[in-house]
């Protein structure tokens, strides 16, 4: 599927109605001004659509993220098999003193909360969890799965519930109001949307006829870019920082699937009362300072999973998420009030792809120090076939 | 097969003399500032003002045909109507940069009252008049009577999977108290979210509003607008017109303009539109 041709195009997109128009607006972080120099996650700042959330789930293990869940832009629903591609973007901001700036579109996978900042060294990261089964309901008591997530099973000395598949995807629902350990179980995306939790299965349900036996696992893997190519991490507090400057080290498994690969030096230095949304170890002249994503091993050209996060000293309170996302698009502004438009068809043809439940935010690259709740407008728009 | 199947469908309109321009001048009076929204609709000018004046919390639909709006012909179904090209252009300093969007106005609710804090119901005697649907289409609040601002509220509506009872983000209204004001935005305020009300967590787009709730007391009137968001283009100095051919221009993409479209734009301006003149030309083309 795709586009075959420009006839081809003109006709979905013009003709067909195979296009979605998404007109956005995000305000900087409230609390804090952006630093010129420094780069910042508009995701859980307000506006349309409103904000999201990197401070939820069990500690460490990976929460997933998607388009059905907060924050997130939206960009006209699942279209597969046919294949959806950003064909215009514009933004601008009117706020004193917010330009220039760098806008980066990302689609967010999903995030590693990690609440346990003040714990020094090595924390494991957990993708998956042993779960049992009753009434098709599939319950773990150490892992708080989000919902929509994409998950495979496996077993160890014994048989797993019928029929669930080894090496196979399968999508979560959470099966009780407020219950966040519980979760029924299809075997699409668009069946788990469309389920009907919490009083009952819906359509598209995976019924379990055995309870399984031995050990049952299930892991959460990635959403989309299952392999892991090109997908970065950066690493913000979910609530405000206290002091410290720990540096920040992950290991990760790569996308060619080789684990415990980490963080080559230098490391990392995270900022001292990083406020929410902040990249934590973003800044300009300084060792230690990146932006916006964690350095990667030599080659190394994405991650599949995280395997710990480190901080090297305590920080005196607050939350973290590392973040796994697929940058898509960068759109640089120059001066206020003046749109960044991008053509991605005939100026910079690319037409990046959005793949089904994509989460799309942006960070931003701020050139000079901005002030709080600063808004930031543009449009995309998507076409498919 | 109507509608633009291939490039040379589009180069066909062309000489088979299936294209239509039309001029438009928007001349507001009202004073405006840096970073706020404003709709047009409600300027003097060519295409003539509309007021959004009926009974309050009472729907009623928008067309070309009774409203008015930028010109682009009759009623052309079965064929399908494009815009494609728009140039703009303004003398006045103030005015610029200006990001302006092309919408579609489907419907308002007017003259809500500002300074009741009870759940205030709308009443939706008639459909989406286009995009029945209601997918993409979006809410935006614009002042018709000012305001103090700083005071929030919510909306309660069906979403365009005829969802009812969907309710909205928290907004705040601003402190531009200018009638046509987008009363949702500003430069830097918290909960001022943009020109269109961001709608709750899945939701693409907007079939009816149900009700709004104003959370403490203001002075001054809404009217809620259903608008479908069409194109958009930036007059960035008084020294050039903006000159873009949907098309070439803008990623391959040609808005389809449904019969009886009312076309207006909203705009965002670099200062006061007070005395300005903002013109241009919009060109369209059907198959």
């Amino acid at each position: 599927m795709g586009f075959s041709s420009m006839d081809d195009f003109v006709n979905k997109v013009t003709n067909l109605n195979q296009f979605y128009r998404a007109d956005w607006n995000k305000n900087a972080l409230p609390t804090t001004t952006q630093v010129a120099g420094e780069w910042y996650c508009l995701f859980m700042g307000s506006g349309n659509p409103s904000a999201g959330v990197f401070a939820s789930g069990t500690n460490l293990s990976f929460q997933s993220l998607c388009d059905q869940l907060s924050g997130g832009i939206q960009h006209g629903g699942n279209v597969f098999p046919a294949t959806k591609h950003i064909l215009n973007a514009s933004a601008f901001s009117a706020g004193a003193t917010s330009m220039p700036a760098v806008l980066m579109l990302v689609d967010l996978l999903g995030y590693y909360p990690m609440t346990t900042v003040t714990t020094v060294g090595n924390q494991r990261m957990f993708n998956s969890a042993a779960f049992t089964v009753a009434n098709s309901i599939l319950t773990s008591s150490t892992y708080d799965i989000a919902p929509y997530s994409t998950v495979q099973f496996s077993n160890s000395g014994g048989t797993l519930p019928s029929p669930l598949m080894t090496d196979t995807n399968y999508y979560t629902l959470r099966s009780g109001s407020g219950a966040t350990w519980t979760n029924f179980i299809y075997d699409s995306l668009s069946g788990a949307i469309a389920g009907s939790s919490p009083t009952s299965f819906g359509s598209g349900a995976i019924i379990m006829t055995t309870s399984g036996t031995g050990t049952n696992i299930i892991q959460c893997v990635l959403p989309r870019y299952s392999n892991g190519t090109g997908v970065q991490c950066f690493v913000t507090p979910a609530t405000v920082m206290g002091a410290a400057t720990p540096s920040i080290s992950i290991t990760y498994t790569n996308a060619s699937g080789t684990s415990l690969k980490v963080t080559p030096p230098i490391l990392p230095v995270g900022k001292t009362a990083a406020p929410v949304g902040h990249i934590a170890y973003s800044g300009v002249a300084a060792a230690g300072k990146y932006g916006p994503f964690m350095p990667l091993s030599a080659r190394d050209t994405g991650i599949r999973s995280l395997q710990s996060g480190s901080l090297s000293v305590s920080w005196a309170s607050g939350q973290l998420a590392f973040v796994l996302c697929k940058p898509l698009l960068t759109l640089p502004m120059t001066t206020i009030g003046v749109a960044a438009e991008r053509d991605l068809m005939n100026q910079l043809p690319s037409l990046p792809q959005i793949k089904d439940g994509a989460c799309l935010a942006w960070l931003i690259y701020a050139g000079a120090n901005t002030p709080v709740n600063t808004a930031f407008y543009g449009h995309l728009d998507f076409g498919w076939g | 097969m109507p509608g633009f199947t291939s490039i040379s469908n589009i180069a066909d309109s062309d000489t088979e003399g299936k294209t239509l321009y039309a001029s438009w001048r928007k001349s507001p009076t009202q004073t405006t500032a840096r970073g706020f929204w404003f709709d047009l609709s409600m300027s003097p000018g060519n295409p003539p003002p509309q007021y959004y004046a009926a009974s309050p919390g009472v729907s009623v639909a928008m067309a070309q045909s009774t409203d008015g709006g930028i010109y682009h012909g009759k009623p052309i179904t079965p064929s399908t109507l494009y815009l494609r090209k728009m140039l703009g252009i303004t003398a006045t300093a103030t005015v610029v940069p200006c990001s302006m969007i092309l919408c579609d106005y489907l419907l308002y609710y007017p003259f809500i009252d500002e300074s009741s804090t009870d759940p205030q119901p709308l009443t939706t005697n008639v459909t989406l008049p286009r995009y029945a649907d209601g997918k993409g289409v979006q809410i935006m609040a614009v002042v018709v009577a000012g305001q103090t601002g700083g005071v929030t509220f919510s909306v309660n509506y069906t979403n365009s999977d005829g969802i009812s009872d969907r309710t909205s983000a928290t907004v705040t209204l601003c402190t531009q108290a200018a009638v046509g004001t987008i009363a949702t935005t500003a430069p830097a305020t918290a909960g001022c979210n943009g020109p269109f009300i961001p709608l709750a967590k899945g939701d693409t787009g907007v079939r009816s509003i149900e009700s709004i709730t104003m959370n403490s007391a203001d002075v001054g009137l809404l009217t809620l607008v259903l608008v479908k968001p069409l194109a958009q283009f930036s007059i960035r100095g008084i020294d050039a017109p903006v000159e873009l051919d949907y098309f070439l221009n803008c990623g391959g993409t040609l808005p389809v303009i449904q019969d009886d479209a009312f076309l207006m734009f909203l705009c965002s301006p670099g200062g006061t539109i007070a005395g300005s003149s903002i013109m241009g030309v919009a060109e369209f083309a059907w198959r």
